[in-house]
């Protein structure tokens, strides 16, 4: 929702990143206010996920040029746990399995965290207990799998689930779900889609990062952005993602290198 | 292998063959090709239960034996080809005791499937830039005797983007007893390139034999092969054979081998993931009864990143035959992202039946997916009791389920005709074990 | 790998320091004349001596085995100096009268010889270099009947029950280093727990080498009659040398109708620095016989320490219904080698074993699992279950897994498994992206990794091999 009091949590100028050398974002431009939900879409290897992954200081990755502030300081100097304890959330396209650790062991750690930071109190085990369980609720899931290893043999819905089930422990600013609709079933879709839309509220804000429109039947976008080669190319209402859904990417792409090539003549 | 003098067994090996018959029409690398495997036969010996890598298979009884030299014509009956040939096949290759055999051999295929002497003369560089080059002979005996005796072999190139769909068969056939021979064959594909091959042992006698083959192919760029291999010597034949594999970027190659016959086998296959995206699966059966040994050596040698390996072994063990099984899974430095997984799996048919099974990992490369597991036992006894429940005897439903265990196996084999007729050998077999 | 797990694996060794004590070393060097006097001054019976010259000519004629997975320098045997005691004035009458820089060694090792130490409820055996300097709670044990004394003095008060099971589960001739150990050994515990007797507290020995250029050899002998049982704890550690030193114990267990015997070992040995100079060459043979029916041996083992390890850690299950188990930690780091595993051997029938393998390498090291699971064809019904996973950190150490599995009977059941995990760059940044650091990421998933293997120790042992790991990973990870 866009709200006229909100204020700004997210603003990214001209952010350049680079893996291996290869330049993957190639500057881009983009502030999301409290209250709002952003779609980022694009074809496969418009640099979607870097983005999402640069946001929340994924090591594999080079910050070359521009500035990022994060709820009114500045982000990028900043290790990845102290971007999740500042409020900063990645739902993972592959959450990564770690085989040996509990599920709920796993939670509270993160949970306790995050609360000694807020300078609350940890939960013990019984409390947490309790408190996550009311979570998983919402998201329809099966309490056997908090004893079960993080992630390890998790199907793709039980995964994105877990995601959620995270988001909504951890409570942050800006939540940042990377293709959190890839594999699932038409039913997961709905449950994740709910659980997310329950978290939504006039405080925080949400970029879903996502190749399809078909997320966005569920969760409706204030704005949806198009990337391509790095950029956002374009930016729209949420009639922008039927548009693609409809068209494909192709003429987006058309569109920019046209109006590229236009203003390149028109320069000369 | 330790070095040693002259007076071994591969002395007698090399004196106990005919001298190689217009062997002065070879190319003068291949002529020193020959001179140097003479010269690693010279100063090699028969390895021996004290090296690790035949621990489980004792090469004695074979010691005790010696061999005459092959005679006569090349030639079998329509018959016995009959028997043996695949309908489906688009060309065909039969070597008689180590001997090509043109008669019986055709070729539709569009590719080059030829006896080795001919079909140099057209592709001689290439077939020199592969030959002996992915089968070392330096340290096994066994690869350098088939190399010092190299002479007739099959012949397999697939140019460029060529696709076959119907298999190529290579047939080496034995009708002759006591008699030795060195089987071999060469398979190049060609970038893009795609074929089957169907490798086929038989013996057309139940006498005792010698043969020691070698097969070796190289897959360029996106090439793809399906191998086929069925071991069906006579039981009281010594058999030992080696294929080296070769794989380059994003090649596939998947093989089935089938080990029925043989008094003693032993397989070695090894597959170098040379390139990077590389994918093999190879998969085997070994099905033996009586005092049968069929040992089978696998190396997959995962030399560089995001290659995928699977493999399933299965043994099914009868009578008082034992089986080995050797699996090893190399992840070299630097081979990140390797995906990698094996299963061996063994049956146990009778009190005396053995099996001595070891699937290893070596892994040099922390970001890697490998697993490998292992099962050694008998029919489940709850499946048992499940088909004797719907009225089924004890030995059917225990020749019934020996049969699906063999079959999971033999499903993989694409081509019709010969998944027929090893499904009527698993069914003979099994039939025998209740 | 990045800087946060090299942190992670870099913590010094903690155990390095030197003891300044007197002590009485006989002059380097290996002969049969070594041998009469070490058993001379140990004032062994005459079968001993016999049993010890006939190891050693074994010995000489064996070769050093080059089978496992491990590359060292060749060892040369007459640079060794095969008995090196504590000298001390006279015959002790207490505990009181143990040399106070003993008791401040061992204190600052953080055992226990002292009775009225806090830590009670476990009476420990301590061996200094090669001799056994004191044990404690041995009147009350005796008490229930239960024998826990060093070997040296177990030869002098209990002969017979030495003669009847000394080299009955690990013949003189059995291996290379078994050998030398016959031949050679100085000291060790000795256990006894009559028939039907539970032991009532863990019995526990601490080894120490503390010379340089000696060797340490000890043998330890536990026998648990019918229905009886006992836990025992073994721990171990040595001084930084920039020389190696050699280690070649022998254990056997004997475990007869119904009885149980537990077997926990923190190894800790000093490890080499980080280029590989100096630690200790950790070769040993420890094997445990299920003799009667319904008996149970179970080995658990936290490695983390020397230079070399080639240590497995066996059961021969010969009697009816008998279990084996082996519970196994093994983190090789910098130029660490281990080569490790266990033997199930299944003679009797329904025999049950289980193997849970945890290799851990990180820096350059090399970690190999050798098994073996053999299934006598008289073994009617025996299964056994392993379960071997690596776990690799960083990309310059390998991790390898060599089980050799030989069925003979139809009716038995095997069944392996192994798998390789890391922690990586994505792993550590998952915990962190939920706020969660890398020093405490790593610590989580390595104790989730090692979780079926703790669970087995005893409760110290357990805390203390946690916080072991953790040292001993400082500097790896990231």
């Amino acid at each position: 929702m866009i709200y006229q009091d909100s204020r700004t949590l997210l603003a990214v100028r001209d952010l350049r990143a680079t893996v291996n050398g290869i330049e993957i974002l190639k500057g881009i431009e983009l502030t999301v206010k409290s209250g709002e939900v952003h779609a980022i879409m694009g074809p496969n290897g418009s640099g979607k996920s870097t983005f999402a992954k640069v946001l929340a200081g994924h090591p594999a990755y080079v910050v070359t040029g521009g500035e990022v502030a994060f709820d009114g300081g500045p982000l990028l100097e900043l290790q990845p746990e102290e971007r999740s304890r500042r409020g900063i959330f990645l739902g993972f396209q592959y959450p990564i399995e770690i085989p040996g650790v509990a599920n709920s062991q796993f939670l509270r750690l993160a949970y306790n965290t995050l609360q000694v930071q807020r300078g609350k109190d940890e939960l013990d085990p019984l409390e947490f207990d309790d408190f996550v369980r009311e979570k998983m609720k919402l998201l329809e899931m099966n309490p056997d799998f908090l004893d079960r290893s993080v992630n390890e043999g998790f199907s793709g819905g039980e995964k994105k689930r877990n995601e959620i089930l995270q988001m909504s422990l951890l409570d942050p600013k800006l939540a940042i779900l990377d293709e959190t609709d890839s594999g699932l079933d038409i039913d997961a879709l709905r449950v994740v889609a709910t659980g997310v839309n329950h978290l939504a509220t006039r405080d925080n804000a949400i970029i879903l990062v996502t190749h399809y429109q078909r997320l966005l039947n569920y969760i409706t976008p204030d704005f949806v952005h198009v990337m391509d080669s790095g950029r956002i190319v374009k930016t729209g209402g949420k009639e922008l993602a039927l548009e693609l859904e409809a068209r494909g990417y192709e003429w987006v792409g058309a569109e920019t290198s046209a109006s590229a090539a236009a203003n390149a003549g028109a320069a000369r | 292998m330790t070095e040693a003098g002259t007076g071994n067994y591969l002395d007698s090996l090399m004196r106990g063959q005919a001298p190689l018959q217009a062997a002065s029409a070879s190319p003068l690398w291949l002529k020193q090709l020959r001179a140097r495997a003479v010269e690693r036969v010279a100063s090699l010996t028969l390895p021996n239960t004290r090296d690790e890598d035949w621990r489980f298979t004792d090469l004695l009884p074979l010691t005790q034996l010696s061999w005459r030299p092959v005679q006569g014509a090349a030639l079998i009956s329509p018959q016995e080809l009959e028997r043996c040939a695949l309908p489906e096949a688009a060309a065909r290759l039969v070597f008689v005791d180590g001997r090509y055999a043109p008669q019986h051999s055709f070729n539709h295929a569009g590719l080059t499937v030829e006896n080795l002497p001919a079909g140099m003369t057209a592709q001689g560089a290439i077939v020199e830039a592969e030959l002996a080059r992915h089968a070392e002979f330096e340290h096994d005996a066994f690869a350098a005797l088939n190399t010092a005796f190299l002479q007739d072999a099959a012949l397999i190139i697939a140019p460029r983007n060529a696709v076959l769909e119907a298999p190529v068969q290579v047939l080496f056939v034995s009708t002759q007893q006591e008699t030795a021979s060195y089987p071999r064959c060469l398979v190049i594909a060609q970038e893009g390139s795609e074929l089957t091959l169907v490798e086929e042992f038989v013996a057309l006698h139940q006498g005792a034999g010698f043969s020691s083959a070698v097969t070796e192919m190289a897959l360029a760029d996106n090439a793809r092969v399906r191998h086929v291999r069925v071991q069906n010597d006579s039981t009281a034949a010594f058999h030992i054979a080696s294929c080296a594999v070769s794989l380059a970027k994003a090649s596939r190659y998947q093989a089935v081998s089938v080990a029925l016959g043989a008094r003693l086998s032993r397989y070695n296959l090894s597959v170098l993931l040379a390139e990077a995206g590389a994918e093999c699966s190879i998969d085997g059966l070994a099905l033996i009864g009586g005092r049968q040994l069929a040992d089978s050596h696998t190396l997959i040698d995962h030399a560089k990143p995001h290659g995928i390996s699977r493999q399933l072994h299965k043994c099914i063990v009868d009578g008082a035959a034992h089986a080995v099984f050797n699996g090893k899974i190399m992840v070299r430095p630097g081979a990140q992202r390797t995906d990698s997984s094996q299963s061996s799996r063994n049956l146990l048919l009778s009190g005396k039946a053995r099996v001595d099974t070891k699937p290893q990992l070596e892994i040099f490369a922390d970001d890697v997916k490998c697993a490998h597991g292992a099962t050694v036992g008998q029919l489940d006894a709850d499946e048992v009791f499940y088909l004797r429940s719907r009225g089924l005897s004890d030995a059917a439903a225990r020749k019934l389920l020996t049969y699906a265990f063999g079959a999971e196996v033999i499903e993989r084999i694409a081509i019709a005709s010969l998944r027929a007729r090893l499904e009527r050998a698993v069914q003979a077999q099994t039939g025998e074990a209740s | 790998m990045s800087s946060i797990l090299q942190n992670l694996v870099n913590q010094p060794y903690q155990h390095g320091f030197v003891t300044d004590i007197e002590a009485d070393i006989a002059p380097k060097g290996l002969s049969e004349d070594t041998i009469r006097l070490i058993s001379a001054k140990k004032n062994e019976p005459e079968w001993l001596l016999e049993l010890r010259l006939k190891a050693y000519r074994h010995w000489l004629k064996m070769e050093e085995p080059q089978w496992p997975n491990v590359k060292y320098p060749k060892i040369d045997f007459q640079a060794i100096s095969y008995y090196s005691a504590p000298k001390k004035k006279k015959t002790l009458a207490s505990m009181d009268e143990v040399d106070p820089e003993l008791l401040r060694t061992f204190e600052k090792l953080g055992v226990p010889m002292n009775e009225r130490a806090k830590l009670a409820g476990v009476a420990v055996d301590v061996i200094f270099d090669s001799v056994s300097v004191a044990t404690t709670y041995k009147a009350k044990l005796a008490e229930v009947g239960i024998i826990f004394c060093s070997i040296s003095e177990a030869v002098q008060e209990h002969p017979e029950l030495v003669r009847k099971y000394l080299g009955s589960v690990v013949p003189v001739g059995d291996n290379y280093y078994a050998a030398l150990n016959s031949a050679v050994f100085t000291d060790g515990s000795f256990c006894f727990i009559p028939k039907g007797v539970k032991c009532p507290m863990d019995l526990s020995t601490y080894f120490r080498i503390n010379t340089e250029n000696s060797g340490q050899f000890e043998r330890t002998l536990i026998v648990a009659e019918e229905g009886a049982s006992v836990s025992y704890l073994e721990g171990c550690t040595a001084p930084k040398f920039d020389t190696n030193q050699l280690h070649a114990a022998v254990v056997e267990l004997i475990a007869l109708d119904n009885a149980d015997i537990k077997y926990s070992t923190v190894q800790n040995w000093y490890a080499g620095d980080e280029n590989g100079l100096g630690g200790i060459f950790n070769f040993v043979t420890k094997r445990g016989l299920c003799k009667g029916v319904n008996s149970r041996i179970s080995w658990t083992q936290v490695e983390t320490g020397s230079a070399i390890t080639w240590k497995y850690p066996s059961c021969v299950l010969r009697g009816d219904n008998s279990v084996g188990e082996f519970y196994s930690v093994a983190l090789t780091n910098h130029r660490q080698q281990a080569d490790t595993g266990t033997k199930m051997i299944h003679i009797g029938k329904n025999t049950r074993s289980t193997i849970v393998s945890k290799g851990i390498s990180a820096g350059h090291s090399n970690n190999s699992y050798r098994g073996l699971v053999r299934i006598a064809p008289v073994a009617t019904g025996a299964r056994n279950y392993s379960r071997c996973d690596s776990m690799l950190i960083g990309d310059q150490c390998s991790a390898n897994t060599f089980p050799y599995i030989q069925v003979n009977n139809p009716g038995a059941t095997v069944e392996h498994e192994a798998s390789t995990s890391k922690i990586g760059e994505d792993q550590l940044f998952y915990f962190a992206q939920r706020g969660v650091g890398a020093e405490e990421a790593v610590s989580m998933i390595i104790n989730g990794f090692c979780k079926d293997v703790f669970q087995q120790l005893p409760m110290e042992f357990a805390v203390e091999a946690t916080k072991l790991l953790g040292l001993k990973l400082e500097g790896s990870v990231g």
